[in-house]
C-alpha cells in the first residue's frame, strides 16, 4: 500500500522487524514478530515497543506517540515483506487487549479494500473462523497471501 | 481476481536487514502470545483457505 509508514529493519530471515515512530512523546522503537505456532507454516504475529531500560518488549503499552496510523500502516507493510518471502505462511494476529484486538478489527476493516486483493482474511470468534466481515467483534484475525498472476 | 506479480512487488516495502535483531528471534520475546495464539489454534483450527487452482 502506498500510504505513509515507518522505514523497515529486519534480520535477516524477515522473522523479525523494527522500526522507530517518532512524535509527541519522542522516539519510540518498535518491534514486531512472526513465530511460527504449533501448526506448520502458521505464523504469529506479535507487535510491540522496546523498553529502553530492561531491552523487553512490552505488547501491552499505550505509547499515544499520535502517529497510530502510520504505525498501522508500517505493521500491515511488515506483513508484506513477510508474505512476500514467504507466500505460503499463513499469518494470525490476536490484541494482547481486548482493546488491541479491535484496533487490529478496524486496521483490517480501514484497508480491507487494499487487503482482500492480495490476502484471504477470517476472522475469528467463539472458536470458529469465518470469512471477515466489517462490524463483527472478532477475537482473532488469520491472513494467508493469494496466489500471483504471473506473468511471462 | 489474481494480483499480477509487478503489482505485488509495488507493495512489497523496502526493508534494510540489520544484525541487531537478531536477538529478538528467539524466545522469550512475545512467548505468551504465541502460546495464546496456539490455545486459539488448538480451540478452533485453522479455516479452509479457498482452493486457488
Amino acid at each position: 500500500m502506498r500510504l505513509p509508514k515507518y522505514r523497515l529493519e529486519a534480520e535477516g530471515s524477515l522473522l523479525v522487524f523494527g522500526f522507530i515512530s517518532q512524535g509527541p512523546k519522542g522516539r519510540i522503537a518498535k518491534k514486531i514478530k512472526f513465530a511460527e505456532t504449533r501448526i506448520k507454516g502458521v505464523y504469529n504475529l506479535s507487535f510491540g515497543d522496546l523498553d529502553p531500560e530492561t531491552r523487553e518488549i512490552d505488547d501491552r503499552v499505550v505509547s499515544n506517540n499520535g502517529d497510530s496510523e502510520m504505525v498501522l500502516t508500517t505493521v500491515i507493510a511488515a506483513v508484506y515483506a513477510f508474505a512476500d518471502r514467504y507466500p505460503e505462511a499463513a499469518v494470525f494476529a490476536k490484541g494482547s487487549t481486548n482493546a488491541r484486538t479491535r484496533l487490529y478489527r478496524m486496521g483490517i476493516t480501514k484497508y480491507m479494500t487494499e487487503i482482500k486483493k492480495d490476502f484471504f482474511v477470517f476472522g475469528g470468534r467463539n472458536e470458529k473462523w469465518g470469512a471477515f466481515e466489517e462490524g463483527i467483534e472478532y477475537d482473532a484475525f488469520l491472513v494467508k497471501r493469494k496466489k500471483l498472476n504471473l506473468e511471462i | 481476481m489474481k494480483t499480477k506479480e509487478s503489482e505485488w512487488k509495488k507493495k512489497v516495502p523496502k526493508v534494510r536487514i540489520v544484525k541487531g535483531l537478531d536477538k529478538f528471534k528467539d524466545p522469550p520475546h512475545f512467548q505468551e502470545k504465541l502460546d495464546k495464539a496456539n490455545e486459539f489454534l488448538r480451540r478452533a483450527g485453522v479455516p479452509k483457505i479457498p482452493d486457488e487452482s
